[in-house]
């Protein structure tokens, strides 16, 4: 927890409010600063350009939508990602398929060990 | 003859010693006796007999004696003809010929029918009167009969060709037979060797014999009768009373008898070695029978059998025939064939219906019409495949229906060869796999979202969890807010279920909600129009209805008996507006720290419909206004 909070800020983009939710709570037990939650891929996109964060975690399936475009703009941006998904590895783009992937439920401890490989 | 001629004594007969024989007769006998058609002279008064070697045999055993007697004592028989022919000739003085004359003689003790074609010939002596008659001729009963035989046969097939009943033709064919015959009974039976009897399929009788259509035993006219007829040899008997075959059988004479049985001749039929069948002509008269009749039997069984196996065998066919049209006509899958240009030659109806052309109107058109352009080296490949190979292939492929309506056909086809083994075309048939893919495509992507919903499911019930049991908390109350919400999150589920995971109504959705707090007198009271929810908001919104219940039983309205809940909404301008309004219950105070309940209300349910929430602690009871466009909530319109 004496991590700076820099190289700590998180996007969360997850449709599923509860979950982000949980997820916001998990990643404070871990030491991570969640900054900010994206519901659909329009919102996570805006997020991306805004900026102020140093790692995602992506839920693949955004209200049916395919998170691809916003796991693309941070790739661009150099800023890495996980995913987060209830469907296992094969709705992972396939140019996508070396980030990390978590899958849900997860828990506290994999989500930081998860993130910590992907900031590497 | 000569010699026997010379030999006798004439002396004493009418002729008279050979040496005064008048030169008409002494010319007229050198002439006969030199000839080698049969010839005879009637001579004199009594139109005595003289006659030639080829003549000898026609009266039968009444040669030698014939030679000198009058005509009219060697033909008692057939005298009725022969006399008044011989009269008018006698008369006339002119000669007279017939043709198949029927003499009916009774050369060996029965009357027989003989057919003749011959001349009578004055002889006209010195003083221009008739002194003999001369008689050249020969017996053309075999002739007679044949020609009967051919025209019976050809009657026959013509009738039995065109038959298509088995037993009418054998009727038939038996009645046109019996005229022929000397008979008062005929009939063909069938043997049939597992129960030994003889079934007569038809039987024609004039009446004097009984009518013995039906089975009876094989053995019905003695045992060794039917030894032989086993053994392929036909039964001629003459008499029943004094046949040996038949008197040798303790009782069976009587039981001929009873029968009024005479005479009979039975022809029996093998096939494939067996004794199968047996024509028969029955008669109450002695008959001596003759082998035109055994001919005619024989060809006549043989002509019924043939034609009674055909109408059998066409049966057969036409039965098999119709039961395997009728499977293809009513054949779901699509069946045709095509000759070797891939032309259809042959399809069902299901094939039309699948193209959406009348069935007949496909054939004669090529199966290249119906294929995907882009499939025409498969096809034509698969073709050349199976012709070099043969057997049977199955592949998928591409066809295009007449209104165009694209579709995968699973094709399973097998050459078709003609009478020479020469391959002709195939036999296809084909199933339309279009909405069995849709189906396994759509089932695949089910799985996917039941696996993802699962798996959702899973982290929204870890999230409850979480959030219920907090540091701080006291474990029992803890595990009792878990399980709350644990079951509003199970109504909503089963809400949803029930209506197929297409969405609730907002009503159905409170009612599910509050379900534990509407209660003893109604302290919640919902109003608002009909309105229709996707799953997902009706899953948050469910969980956040639960939430304010739960709030209001704690510290609100449902605290107390006093208090009063109503939610009212109101869709306008495309966006839902739903007020909580809580009266009568204890005094609010705004809470020093939102615990997870009123939290998830705020952000959670704001997100996930994608509008506002605005909670108002009112002191005169809680508030909570939210505010959804309708396109973020209702569920999408299926087109």
């Amino acid at each position: 927890m004496s991590d700076p909070p820099v190289g700590r800020r998180v996007l969360i983009v997850e449709d599923e409010s509860l979950i982000a939710m949980t997820a916001e709570d998990m990643l404070e037990n871990v030491g991570w600063r969640p900054v900010g939650v994206a519901t659909s891929c329009r919102s996570a996109l805006a997020a991306v350009a805004k900026g102020g964060f140093d790692i995602a975690m992506i839920d693949i399936n955004l209200r049916g939508e395919d998170s691809g475009p916003v796991a693309d703009a941070l790739a661009q941006a150099g800023i890495p990602f996980i995913f987060t998904t209830g469907y296992g590895k094969a709705r992972v783009p396939e140019r996508h398929r070396e980030a990390g992937i978590i899958a849900k439920p997860y828990d506290a401890r994999s989500l930081d060990a998860a993130l910590q490989a992907a900031a590497r | 003859m000569g010699e026997r001629i010379r030999a006798r004594d004439w002396s004493d007969t009418p002729f008279g010693p050979p040496a005064d024989w008048p030169q008409s007769l002494r010319s007229t006998l050198s002439t006969c006796l030199r000839s080698s058609i049969p010839t005879a002279i009637y001579w004199g008064e009594e139109l005595r007999l003289l006659y030639n070697d080829a003549w000898a045999p026609i009266p039968g055993p009444r040669h030698p004696g014939a030679l000198g007697a009058p005509a009219r004592e060697i033909w008692p028989d057939i005298w009725e003809v022969l006399g008044p022919q011989l009269a008018h000739v006698r008369e006339t003085r002119e000669g007279l010929a017939v043709n198949e004359q029927m003499l009916p003689m009774q050369r060996y003790g029965a009357p027989e029918e003989t057919y003749w074609d011959y001349s009578l010939t004055p002889i006209v002596g010195e003083d221009g009167l008739v002194v003999g008659i001369l008689n050249q001729g020969q017996e053309v009963t075999n002739r007679v009969f044949q020609r009967r035989r051919e025209q019976l046969l050809l009657d026959l097939d013509s009738m039995l060709r065109v038959a298509d009943h088995a037993g009418k033709a054998m009727q038939q064919a038996v009645e046109r037979l019996a005229p022929q015959l000397p008979a008062e009974r005929v009939g063909y039976g069938v043997i049939d060797d597992a129960v030994e009897t003889i079934t007569v399929e038809a039987c024609w009788t004039d009446g004097t014999l009984a009518d013995v259509t039906g089975s009876h035993p094989v053995a019905i006219f003695g045992e060794a009768l039917h030894r032989s007829l086993r053994e392929g040899e036909v039964i001629s008997v003459f008499d029943c009373a004094e046949d040996e075959r038949i008197t040798g059988e303790p009782g069976l004479r009587d039981r001929y008898r009873a029968m009024g049985l005479r005479s009979g001749l039975v022809v029996p039929l093998i096939r494939d070695g067996r004794y199968s069948a047996a024509m028969f002509a029955h008669s109450a008269e002695p008959h001596r029978w003759t082998d035109n009749q055994v001919a005619l039997l024989q060809t006549v069984g043989e002509r019924i059998w043939q034609a009674a196996a055909r109408i059998r065998t066409e049966a057969r066919l036409r039965e098999s025939e119709r039961h395997h049209r009728l499977i293809v006509e009513t054949a779901q899958d699509i069946v045709f064939s095509t000759d070797l240009e891939q032309i259809v030659t042959a399809c069902n109806p299901a094939a039309g219906a699948a193209l959406c052309l009348p069935h007949e109107e496909i054939v004669g058109r090529a199966v290249v019409e119906f294929l995907d352009p882009a499939d025409l080296d498969y096809a034509a490949g698969m073709l050349r495949q199976k012709i070099d190979d043969g057997g049977t292939t199955r592949y998928e492929i591409t066809v295009i229906s007449a209104g165009g309506e694209r579709m995968r056909w699973e094709i399973n086809s097998t050459l078709a060869y003609d009478l020479e083994g020469q391959v002709i075309g195939i036999h296809a048939i084909a199933r339309d796999m279009t909405e069995r893919h849709a189906f396994d495509q759509r089932q695949k992507l089910l799985i996917n979202e039941l696996n993802h919903r699962v798996k959702n499911t899973l982290a929204l019930v870890q999230s409850l969890a979480m959030q219920s049991f907090k540091p701080g908390v006291d474990p029992d109350a803890a595990r009792e807010i878990f399980q709350t919400r644990l079951g509003a999150l199970a109504a909503a589920h089963d809400l949803l279920t029930r209506e197929h995971w297409e969405g609730a109504t907002l009503g159905e959705l409170i009612a599910a909600a509050t379900d534990n707090h509407i209660g003893d007198d109604g302290q919640i009271e919902a109003t608002g129009p009909a309105l229709r929810i996707a799953p997902r908001a009706a899953v948050s919104l469910a969980m956040a209805l639960h939430e304010l219940c739960t709030n209001a039983a704690k510290y609100g309205a449902l605290s107390g008996a006093e208090g009063r809940i109503s939610i009212a909404w109101q869709v306008e301008d495309g966006m839902l507006r739903l007020g909580w309004r809580e009266q009568g219950g204890p005094e609010v105070s705004q809470p020093d720290s939102r615990g997870f309940g009123l939290g998830m209300i705020e952000r959670a349910l704001a997100s996930d419909l994608a509008g506002e929430v605005v909670m108002d602690f009112d002191p005169a009871g809680l508030r909570c206004h939210i505010e959804a466009p309708l396109d973020a909530i209702a569920p999408e319109t299926k087109s």
